[in-house]
């Protein structure tokens, strides 16, 4: 049992047509993934929403209880998807967490990770130089780092890719088969900063608007007309939290594109020859990358792309993937329930039949990598990149 | 006055029974647990998450003590607001208590704790090539345990028959907080009262249930899916007789009305037409010649009388489309107004054409909208007033409209409620429909079972 404490504290304005329009069903209940590990109404959808009402109607105050219901959350949208009434839940858990981080409720292990990310430009907190530490042990420096202003495509690595080690094998493997596709890229090294989504998920939007300013600056300066990313959340930042935050035509002339896109395009233009693979594969949507941009069918080409491979689906996909259990930096503020929650798509991924689960981004990997040694469950996971390198046919060979 | 019986040495009394961290105060959390799926809500003063019967057995001793009510739920999705605390105390959530616990392929029964999703359990089934047949709408975030306790319908109901059709067994705890195990695996047992169909339906009034044992069946080789498109309201009514006398033996048939059409239209966008007065929602099944043979029958009844169009499903995906469709209306009437009371009146079927004839009067008299659809074909309907709880003046007139949709329901032969229970929210009709002395015998088990009146109080009797 615990006890609030807090003093009572005024937030920002309650909308009361987001909340009107749930009538209760229960329907996001059996998507939510914090909610089907604790089966707690309080950690559910429209428990918060339940809570949202309930301030908006002088029935609560907020303090650091609800400002908890609302960051034990992974904000992967799976209830605004499966909502039948339309309840605008992303709207609404993002405001809320607006309006506790402008309230002084920010946890303190979020603060500290914004601090970190404002002072060093990302999540690690290592100096921001270090950012193409992952090109260290390739055979040759990448051809990106000369660009001369003339690229084609800027590849944006992403903080988890370029400083984390269990992560650089797939800025490795993207850098490597653009080269052996004949790609013209560009790399900001530590001119690229933290994307901003890590602020914006903790509400700190003024912080999350200075990282977008930045971050196009240092891509306008390649050169390049396209712009490539390997992080889900990073891509999603970009191409549709940019143009909110900044203005629309904040990213004229340059297109947004995620790395299954261009391994999509360059498979389809003949530009990667695929060796055969017999086994079979799962692919996991990420929810920055599936529900929330829209691209499901661009991983899934390149996977059909690879001669006898076959593609099983999980129990949940597409539009109703489940969250691996690493969105919303949910593993910084709560970690012991974050590594509760891969255990249940692992499952999905063996009862499907897969040896593999494919993913195309680093924290997904990450999670379900963890998960599955600590939990003990035969199934490998690999991010797309890493496949298509692997499945590169030898130059030697042509 | 309950707030008092729960002293600081009550509630460390109850902590440890379950675990401090399963004993919920904060405001919070009181207000997660003051609602099901109606548009009623009150808060209760505890919320108390036990992990086992015998920890449930703990809590119940200490509540039949200090008199201080319990009130069951399960995931809070009931439309009878049966799970509200209105008098305040604690709201027993069962939701941890969700382990499968056996399947018994031999005798084709499976028992699992109270919690467990329902559909989960039919997954579990389905994946051992077995088929669980209730299968309210909210089976995916419903309990088996919630479901037992309301007598839980659904669409398959039609042709396999409700919740109570399939509990051969219940493990449950009494209000003194005696552990009671009824009902069992032989298939013929007349050895004195039926207590498990007592319980059953008797919406946490009686005893607190957790354990239930089910008996599964072998699925249907095969299904047919067909959406019968009807311009007129009323010829769809006629046509749902038509298909229950054919002889094509429908395994569900369920109606849509234009409102309901438009609203799941809204949310899914599978191009349903928006010209229509109604939809039906038909499935067969059996051996391959008998689900195609079955469907052909339905679809040609439908034509004769009044249909525009009848698409049959051409493959399990898109049947699963019709059946999302249906499922996901109710969730989707928020599109329209702000609150629905969504009834489940329930009359023999051969009167159903009456019955919509009669809801779209009432409707008219009390200027509301009512959309209706449900499980037309075991004549159980679920008319939904749509309103806005804000507006003080609109929602007397949904109490009136209520009023004559009982009343209706009761003068063509039928009653108040096919499967959502009574609860609160239809207890004053409730001798309208059973008459002083059922009611009265009811009250005397009542009575009986819980001497103190601390389960669930104030649900089902005034």
């Amino acid at each position: 049992m615990t006890t609030d404490n807090t003093e009572t504290r005024t937030v920002g304005e309650i909308a009361e047509e987001l909340y009107l329009q749930c009538i209760r069903c229960g329907k996001c209940l059996a998507v939510c993934p914090v909610y089907r590990e604790t089966r707690i109404e309080t950690l559910s959808p429209r428990g918060r929403v339940a809570l949202y009402r309930a301030v908006g109607e002088n029935e609560l105050s907020t303090g650091e209880v609800y400002a908890n219901k609302f960051y034990n959350c992974l904000m992967c949208e799976a209830c605004r998807e499966a909502c039948p009434s339309g309840v605008q839940l992303d709207v609404i858990l993002t405001q809320v967490r607006a309006d506790m981080a402008r309230s002084g409720l920010l946890p303190g292990s979020l603060q500290r990770l914004d601090e970190t990310i404002v002072a060093a430009g990302n999540i690690s907190g290592e100096a921001n130089e270090q950012r193409l530490g992952w090109t260290s042990n390739l055979e040759s420096p990448p051809a990106g780092l000369d660009h001369g202003g003339q690229a084609e495509v800027a590849y944006f690595v992403g903080c988890v890719s370029s400083l984390f080690p269990a992560s650089y094998s797939i800025p490795q493997s993207l850098v490597q088969i653009f080269e052996r596709a004949g790609v013209n890229y560009g790399l900001m090294g530590g001119e690229e900063r933290c994307c901003g989504y890590p602020l914006y998920l903790n509400g700190e939007v003024e912080r999350a608007v200075e990282m977008a300013r930045r971050n196009i600056e240092a891509v306008r300066a390649t050169g390049a007309s396209r712009v490539v990313m390997s992080c889900p959340s990073c891509h999603h930042m970009w191409k549709h939290t940019y143009p909110e935050l900044l203005d629309e035509d904040a990213l004229d002339g340059l297109e947004v594109l995620h790395e299954t896109e261009m391994l999509a395009e360059l498979a389809r233009a003949g530009r990667l020859h695929l060796k055969p693979w017999p086994v079979t594969v799962t692919y996991h949507d990420s929810c920055d990358l599936g529900r929330k941009g829209g691209i499901f069918e661009a991983p899934r080409d390149v996977l059909r792309a690879i001669p006898d491979l076959e593609l099983v689906e999980m129990a949940d996909h597409h539009a109703n993937s489940l969250c691996c259990g690493g969105g919303g930096n949910l593993e910084t503020y709560n970690r012991e329930l974050a590594q509760s929650l891969p255990r249940r798509r692992l499952e999905q991924a063996r009862d499907a039949g897969a040896k593999y689960t494919v993913v195309s981004c680093q924290q997904c990997k990450r999670t379900l990598f963890g998960a599955a040694r600590r939990e003990k469950i035969r199934i490998r996971v690999t991010d797309l990149s890493e496949v298509v390198l692997r499945q590169l046919e030898d130059p030697s060979d042509d | 006055m309950t707030e008092n019986k729960l002293s600081p040495a009550v509630i460390d009394e109850l902590e440890a029974i379950v675990g401090e961290q399963y004993v919920l105060n904060s405001p919070e959390d009181l207000v997660a647990y003051s609602y099901d799926s109606t548009f009623t809500s009150a808060r209760p003063n505890l919320v108390v998450l036990p992990g086992s019967t015998q920890e449930v057995s703990k809590v119940l001793e200490v509540a039949n003590r200090e008199l201080i009510p319990i009130v069951p739920r399960g995931m809070g999705t009931g439309l009878s607001a049966g799970s509200i605390p209105f008098g305040g105390g604690i709201v027993l959530p069962l939701t941890r208590m969700d382990r499968l616990l056996d399947i018994d392929l031999d005798n084709m029964m499976a028992t699992a704790e109270a919690g467990i999703i329902t559909s989960e359990l039919a997954d579990a089934l389905a994946r051992k090539g077995y088929f669980y047949p209730p299968d309210p709408s909210s089976d995916h975030y419903s309990t088996l345990g919630g479901n037992a306790a309301c007598n839980a319908g659904g669409a398959h109901c039609l042709k396999y028959g409700i919740t109570g059709h399939y509990v051969v067994a219940l493990e449950v705890v009494l209000a003194d907080g005696r552990i009671m195990r009824v009902g069992g695996k032989a298939t013929k047992n007349v050895t004195g009262y039926d207590l498990v169909h007592l319980l059953i339906g008797s919406e946490g009034t009686l005893a607190i249930i957790t354990e239930v044992t089910v008996r599964f069946i072998t699925p249907p080789e095969t299904e047919r899916t067909a959406e019968a498109i009807f311009p007129k309201l009323a010829d769809a009514g006629k046509a749902i007789n038509a298909v229950l006398s054919s002889g094509a033996k429908p395994s569900m048939l369920e109606i849509m009305d234009e409102t309901s059409i438009k609203s799941v239209e809204d949310y899914l966008h599978l191009g349903l037409p928006l010209d229509v007065e109604a939809i039906l929602v038909i499935q067969t099944d059996g051996d391959e010649a008998e689900a195609v043979r079955g469907i052909e029958i339905v679809a040609e009844v439908c034509r004769q009388n009044g249909a525009r169009d009848v698409r049959v499903a051409a493959t399990p995906e898109e049947s699963a489309e019709m059946w999302h469709a249906r499922h996901s209306i109710s969730g989707s009437l928020g599109r329209i107004r702000p609150n629905k009371l969504g009834e489940d009146i329930t009359v023999p079927h051969s009167v159903i054409p009456r019955l919509i004839t009669r809801i779209k009067e009432i409707s008219a008299r009390w200027n509301l909208p009512i959309v209706i659809f449900g499980h037309a074909g075991d004549g159980n309907l679920h008319p939904n007033i749509l309103f806005d709880k804000r507006d003080p003046e609109e929602y007397e007139r949904v109490e009136g409209a209520v009023g004559d949709l009982f009343r209706v329901a009761v003068e063509l032969g039928g009653s108040l409620s096919g499967e959502h229970g009574v609860g609160v929210l239809k207890r004053p009709y409730l001798e309208m429909a059973l008459g002083p002395v059922a009611v009265e015998m009811q009250k005397r088990i009542k009575q009986a079972w819980d001497p103190n009146n601390i389960l669930n109080p104030g649900k089902i009797f005034v």
